[in-house]
């Protein structure tokens, strides 16, 4: 019995996999632009949840700034890509800026636990936006940065709507496979280990400071990549992006998806990002009922997460889980009585 | 030469001594119990033992070098493994999973290795996971490997918490309290695992307040009282001690 469980996950793994290819493929195939840049936002911010969800749902590490360490990685490349870096040099120093900002705010912060934590990274989120809207020379203060160039490698410039969501969702599955790997082996298990019981981690040997610094840095270099992509994306940052709110929607989306879960996150990631344009997807809607999902979208986010923390703390993979173990006992009593 | 050398050790909550001078030696291959009354300091000294806590004052040796002022993971990377009275499982993740994180600190996948799968990453997993199988075995817990921690009862968690403990490759176990909650039949399991864990060569300390378990498997006995050793030596020994009955009937007859 325990011998038939890795095929039947691996069955179902390869089964998502292929249900993403064609998803993915469907606005391109439909050749419908509007489709293909929403699904572009996804993809950068599945980028940003699968960092927040090591964080937060592996390790149970809450951060309520991440937002700023997207605004770190949009600004840094967006500012020096301006001044005539190429690509690549921009999103490697955007990565490492939100990285570092990572760890300046990891190395004090960590010993901290719940509440404190979550106070010192929502305060670390409102400095870093005070930082984006008043030093005007870097950022372009409240008017931002404009013109930023498109991303390139090489000679080759992703500057039409269809290569930009190539190079997204590119990225984006990579992070994805880097992070499945991390969540199955032993750096995965000592995250879970630490959300599990931190006094049962370090009875096992594991440095979890360490850990929690590591994982910190990893989830704020994957918000900074989410951040130069972007940047090079919309071609323009303002301050107006990277504000609490938007550090509150990623955590609402990995507590959707269900903690502890990577699958989990990105269902989280897509549903709550299609919600604003549910129009793109669900054809005929009424005008007016996709305003209300745009005017009301902070407030169902808020919505979701409480309900989901009351009726359904599993999230999505959760209610998927559940619904496995459901359908075997099914089939399984099925079995029974046809012997 | 003991392997666990214990001075002065003294921890102060308050008021109140917890742990008053308390100086013992355990040597190598054997089983030594600690027992006392409840609020005896048992805990507070493992505490002390393991780094969980910092004595105010004594110092703690394993095997000649000083445990007093590392940090707990460095403890249990010294070969100083422990359970705890109140279980700290991983719930959320499999009976199997929580024994490989005991392999965690002699493991050395790291971030970017699992994350690139480098070589080498497959084959330590494969280890990884034959070494736990056999911990679970051990104990008895084989069956239960894909279950997830949460489910299982309170007398398997403790068992659990033992594999796990010794995926930790340690040369000296401490357990707070192994047989509390258990029954008479598990007790006496629990008796047979201690021994097939000694004769592995893992020295093991025993907080434990089930006398009849104490009286079968320990070579060595000390007693708290109050923070304060008032005996030890071998069971037959201290069962007839006067200082001990006093203690144990004396203190909770008369309150």
């Amino acid at each position: 019995m325990g011998r038939r469980h890795p095929t039947r996950s691996r069955v179902m793994a390869h089964a998502g996999l292929v249900a993403g290819i064609v998803l993915l493929a469907l606005p391109l195939v439909l050749g419908d632009l509007y489709l293909v840049r929403i699904f572009t936002l996804v993809g950068i911010n599945l980028v940003m949840v699968t960092g927040l969800s090591l964080l937060f749902g592996y390790a149970g590490q809450i951060s309520l700034g991440h937002a700023a360490f997207f605004g770190l990685g949009a600004y840094t490349s967006g500012f020096l890509t301006r001044l005539g870096w190429p690509w690549v040099a921009g999103l490697l120093a955007g990565v490492l800026v939100a990285a570092a900002g990572g760890l300046l705010l990891a190395l004090p912060s960590l010993r901290l636990k719940g509440h404190y934590l979550a106070m010192a990274t929502l305060g670390f989120g409102e400095i870093a936006l005070f930082f984006f809207t008043e030093a005007e020379s870097l950022t372009g203060g409240s008017d931002g940065l404009r013109e930023i160039p498109a991303a390139a490698i090489g000679g080759f410039s992703f500057d039409t709507p269809t290569l930009k969501y190539a190079l997204v969702w590119a990225t984006a599955a990579l992070v994805l496979l880097l992070a499945a790997n991390v969540v199955r082996l032993r750096p995965g298990r000592a995250l879970r280990a630490i959300h599990g019981s931190e006094l049962g981690a370090q009875a096992c040997g594991i440095d979890t400071v360490r850990i929690k610094t590591q994982v910190f840095v990893i989830s704020a270099g994957l918000a900074g990549l989410a951040g130069v992509l972007y940047a090079h994306y919309i071609g323009f940052v303002s301050p107006s992006t990277f504000t609490l709110n938007l550090s509150l929607i990623l955590v609402a989306m990995v507590a959707l998806g269900g903690m502890g879960s990577l699958s989990g996150a990105v269902a989280g990631t897509v549903l709550l990002t299609l919600l604003p344009y549910a129009d793109a997807i669900i054809p005929g809607l009424s005008r007016d009922t996709v305003a209300f999902l745009q005017d009301w979208e902070s407030d169902i986010h808020g919505l979701v997460l409480i309900l989901v923390m009351l009726f359904m703390p599993g999230g999505i993979a959760g209610l998927g889980r559940q619904l496995a173990v459901r359908l075997r006992r099914t089939s399984r009593t099925a079995e029974g009585g046809a012997s | 030469m003991s392997m666990l050398s214990v001075r002065g050790l003294t921890r102060r909550f308050g008021g109140l001594t917890a742990v008053d001078n308390v100086s013992f030696d355990v040597y190598e291959g054997t089983i030594h119990a600690i027992i006392g009354p409840n609020g005896a300091g048992k805990s507070t000294a493992f505490n002390l033992l393991t780094g969980f806590d910092t004595p105010d004052a004594g110092e703690v040796r394993f095997e000649g070098t000083r445990v007093t002022g590392l940090r707990p993971h460095r403890v249990t990377r010294l070969g100083i493994a422990r359970t705890f009275q109140n279980t700290q499982l991983f719930d959320s993740m499999s009976v199997l999973e929580n024994v490989l994180v005991g392999t965690h600190w002699h493991t050395k996948t790291g971030f970017l290795r699992a994350a690139l799968h480098l070589p080498g990453v497959r084959a330590e997993e494969r280890d990884s996971r034959e070494l736990a199988r056999h911990h679970l075995r051990l104990v008895s817990l084989e069956h239960l490997a894909d279950v997830p921690a949460r489910d299982l009862p309170h007398g398997q968690r403790r068992l659990l918490e033992i594999a796990r403990a010794l995926a930790t490759r340690p040369r000296l176990l401490l357990l707070d309290e192994p047989a509390a909650g258990l029954n008479s039949a598990e007790t006496g399991q629990l008796a047979g695992t201690l021994y097939r864990i000694r004769d592995m060569g893992v020295t093991i300390v025993i907080v434990e307040h089930d006398m009849g378990l104490v009286m079968d498997v320990s070579d060595e006995v000390m007693v708290l009282n109050e923070g304060a050793k008032i005996a030890e030596g071998p069971p037959r020994l201290i069962q007839k001690d006067p200082a001990v009955i006093e203690a144990y009937l004396g203190g909770d007859g008369g309150a």
